[in-house]
């Protein structure tokens, strides 16, 4: 049942129409339902005023007239006035057109004298209808009628109806009331009649409502529907797709301004990816053309390098310094080549399944000679079996050795910790070091290209600046994570997760990344 | 005796370094700049060993490469601009032997060609004759027969069929055969053993699409007489 209701809920919650709709049917409802209570009102109140001025005239004429025939007849006895009195009740209620009235001649009472005479009352009517009250009014009123409305049984069932008393004055017998009762039935049953088309109009014209209201929503609302589905796939990257626009009407203006916006969009796009394209064949193709000069470069340094010994002093010492940065250039150029690989999306990545351990064991052997020269202590906590992953293992070595000289460049002589570890789906390797560590600020840029966490540090280990970016470049080829996480003054860690197996998602790290309290690095 | 090394580049600076480089080492050089005079000199000298850089003019080194591999199983070391390119694989499939990517160093270079020059690979049988299913080798005379029939192969695909048939049941990976047979004593391109190994069976199966002689093991690599003779 909640549940049904949650289900309603959503799809009114979702659809723009429906609401639209409800709102209608709930607003015009509201309008149907006053306009039909005033009209039902004004009907039923004109109605009963009407029948009272006609039950009044008729009732001023009857009473005249009986008056009239009691003063006339000259009755003395009681046998002629008992006959008189009895023949005004059949004519009073035969004598009017179109309802049946009852009547009822009351003697007052209190008065003197003992008359036996009896009160005649029409046979349908109970005088105890007549209510009390009106009994007293009309001994007080002095020859003018008194009425009152008054709830009549007839046949077991309540009718509307009125009463309309007098005083009459009987020769001999004194003080008599006239009380005509009328039944207000057959304006009951016109109003209820009228009542009842109205309700029936109402119900028939509600859904008639929310009909034309679906309808006319549903004409709005459809430009607006396409108008999504069409933003929805630009957003996807169609850049082509366009809203049908004609006419003049708003509409067609929105499909327009939308069409303009969708137009200078895709060009504003195809000028950006034009211009990064050219960008990254520009960087690739100046490094290609920078290879074949490099290479004479390289091999003509060192056939001077390699006969160094027979130079003079200066010779000699120019020849190392060219030689060292030769080999400088070349890392350099190397990175920039494989950077625009990555831009180009040309990377060749050779995958095998291979145990971390040992790309992590070959890593750290590989940057040994760079840890003596900084007397840094490389510490290692790895499992003890393997630890097996599908990866390409010169690329992985290449991140963690990446990792490893950038520690130790900035790990101030402190040790650095190596870290393996793996769970079910994925594997980690994490290189912490104790040194400077990096500002929030600074770990920001640390996967930037050319960024350098100090410009004026002091430079040994001679990295390209790229290293990192290519390193987050290697990580998300493996559909991996390359994280950071930093406090100034504490030291840093960097932690590279890869899925044990390509295309599994990596969920969780198997290693923590860093102190609790360290910030960590945003990946952009 | 001085082998003589034809330095295909046409880079005019680069070509010069080469040539000093291999001269100090004692190499004999000579050195062209297109390809047209690289047929040429080919045909006039016999060069031991072809340096041949990819991107030179009229015609390049793809077509430099096929012609050569018509009448001759010559050592041809491919120098490329773009090792992660269709070049490499568009060379080896032509029939080099190797390739030097830009920028290569002295050491680099100086060891590739010295495995080319190489008259066998390590670890193979230094001499007399060997038998894999239908074939016969014969170790010295760097010689294959299917029967009688004499079947030509170049030295590298005869060192490498050599390899795999002086250790009949043990299974060569792409790793082991890169060592032995082209001298890499670290991870290197394994696509040089898949390209050559095609091209060996090509030469000596009856149908090298169902290699009977080389066989591929999945996942490890490759190993001389199929599955179901070693069974027997």
């Amino acid at each position: 049942m909640r549940r049904l209701f949650r289900w309603g809920f959503g799809i009114f919650r979702r659809s723009l129409q429906l609401r639209y709709v409800a709102i209608t049917i709930v607003l015009s409802g509201i309008a149907l339902i006053a306009v039909g209570g005033f009209l039902s009102y004004s009907i039923g109140s004109g109605l009963y005023t009407t029948r009272q001025q006609q039950i009044l005239g008729e009732s001023e004429r009857a009473v005249i007239d009986v008056q009239n025939t009691f003063s006339a007849s000259g009755a003395a006895d009681e046998v002629s006035l008992q006959t008189l009195m009895n023949s005004v009740v059949p004519d009073l209620e035969s004598n009017i057109s179109n309802s049946n009235r009852r009547v009822a001649l009351l003697r007052s009472p209190g008065q003197s004298g003992a008359i036996s005479l009896q009160s005649p009352i029409s046979s349908s009517l109970d005088p105890a209808v007549i209510p009390d009250d009106l009994r007293t009014a009309v001994r007080a009123s002095t020859g003018h009628l008194v009425y009152r409305p008054i709830s009549l049984p007839v046949d077991g069932q309540e009718h509307p109806g009125m009463v309309v008393g007098a005083q009459v004055q009987v020769p001999v017998a004194g003080a008599y009331e006239l009380y005509l009762v009328y039944d207000l039935q057959s304006e009951q049953t016109t109003l209820d009649f009228v009542q009842g088309t109205l309700v029936f109009g109402g119900l028939v014209l509600i859904p008639l409502i929310g009909a034309v209201s679906l309808f006319v929503t549903g004409r709005i609302v459809r430009p607006v529907k396409v108008a999504a589905a069409v933003s929805e796939e630009l957003a996807d990257g169609n850049l082509t797709r366009r809203l049908p626009q004609t006419g003049e009407d708003v509409i067609s203006s929105l499909a327009r301004s939308f069409n303009r916006m969708a137009e200078s969009m895709q060009t504003q796009i195809d000028e950006l990816s034009r211009l990064s394209e050219m960008q990254q064949r520009f960087v690739s193709d100046v490094s290609h053309e920078l290879r074949t000069p490099m290479t004479t470069i390289k091999l003509a340094g060192e056939l001077i390098f390699n006969s160094r010994e027979t130079m003079d002093p200066t010779a000699k010492r120019s020849a190392e310094l060219l030689q060292n940065q030769i080999e400088r250039f070349e890392s350099l150029l190397g990175d920039l080549l494989e950077m625009s690989r990555y831009d180009a999306g040309a990377v060749n990545a050779e995958f095998d399944v291979q145990d971390l351990n040992g790309v992590v064991g070959m890593a750290i052997a590989g940057v040994e000679p760079l840890a003596q020269t900084r007397e840094t202590e490389v510490q290692i906590e790895i499992p003890s079996g393997p630890v097996e992953v599908e990866m390409d293992s010169r690329r992985i070595d290449r991140v963690v050795r990446n990792l490893l000289a950038n520690a130790i460049e900035h790990g101030e002589g402190k040790p650095i910790v190596v870290r393996v570890a793996q769970n079910n789906s994925s594997v980690a390797v994490s290189v912490t070091d104790s040194g400077v560590g990096m500002t929030e600020e600074q770990l920001e840029h640390v996967f930037d290209r050319f960024w350098r966490a100090d410009p004026s540090r002091k430079r040994t280990s001679g990295g390209t600046g790229l290293g990192l970016a290519i390193s987050l470049e290697d990580a998300h080829l493996h559909g991996g994570w390359l994280e950071v996480s930093s406090k100034s003054g504490e030291g840093t860690t960097f932690r590279l997760t890869l899925p044990k197996r390509r295309g599994i998602m990596v969920a969780l790290s198997p290693l923590a990344l860093g102190e609790p309290d360290w910030p960590r690095g945003v990946q952009r | 005796m001085t082998r003589h090394i034809l330095v295909v580049e046409d880079d005019r600076s680069l070509s010069e370094t080469v040539c000093l480089m291999l001269t100090a080492q004692g190499y004999r050089v000579t050195a062209c700049y297109n390809g047209l005079s690289a047929l040429e000199a080919f045909k006039k000298l016999s060069p031991d060993l072809i340096l041949l850089d990819i991107q030179i003019p009229e015609p390049n080194g793809i077509e430099v490469c096929r012609e050569i591999r018509q009448t001759s199983g010559v050592p041809i070391v491919m120098v490329t601009a773009k090792s992660e390119s269709e070049d490499v694989i568009a060379g080896l499939n032509v029939g080099a032997d190797d390739y030097v990517s830009k920028p290569f160093n002295q050491s680099e270079l100086l060891a590739r060609i010295a495995a080319r020059l190489r008259d066998k690979p390590e670890g193979a049988a230094a001499s007399g004759t060997l038998t894999i299913g239908p074939l016969t080798l014969d170790v010295e005379g760097h010689e294959v027969r299917r029967g009688t029939e004499r079947l030509s192969l170049t030295p590298l695909e005869f060192n490498l069929l050599l390899t795999l048939a002086s250790q009949p049941s043990k299974v060569f990976s792409r790793e082991d055969l890169l060592e032995k047979v082209w001298g890499y004593h670290y991870k290197a391109d394994t696509r040089l053993v898949n390209v050559h190994v095609q091209r060996l069976r090509s030469k000596i199966e009856d149908d090298p699409e169902d290699p009977q002689i080389v066989t591929t093991i999945r996942g490890i690599g490759y190993r001389a007489g199929s599955p179901a003779a070693d069974q027997a």
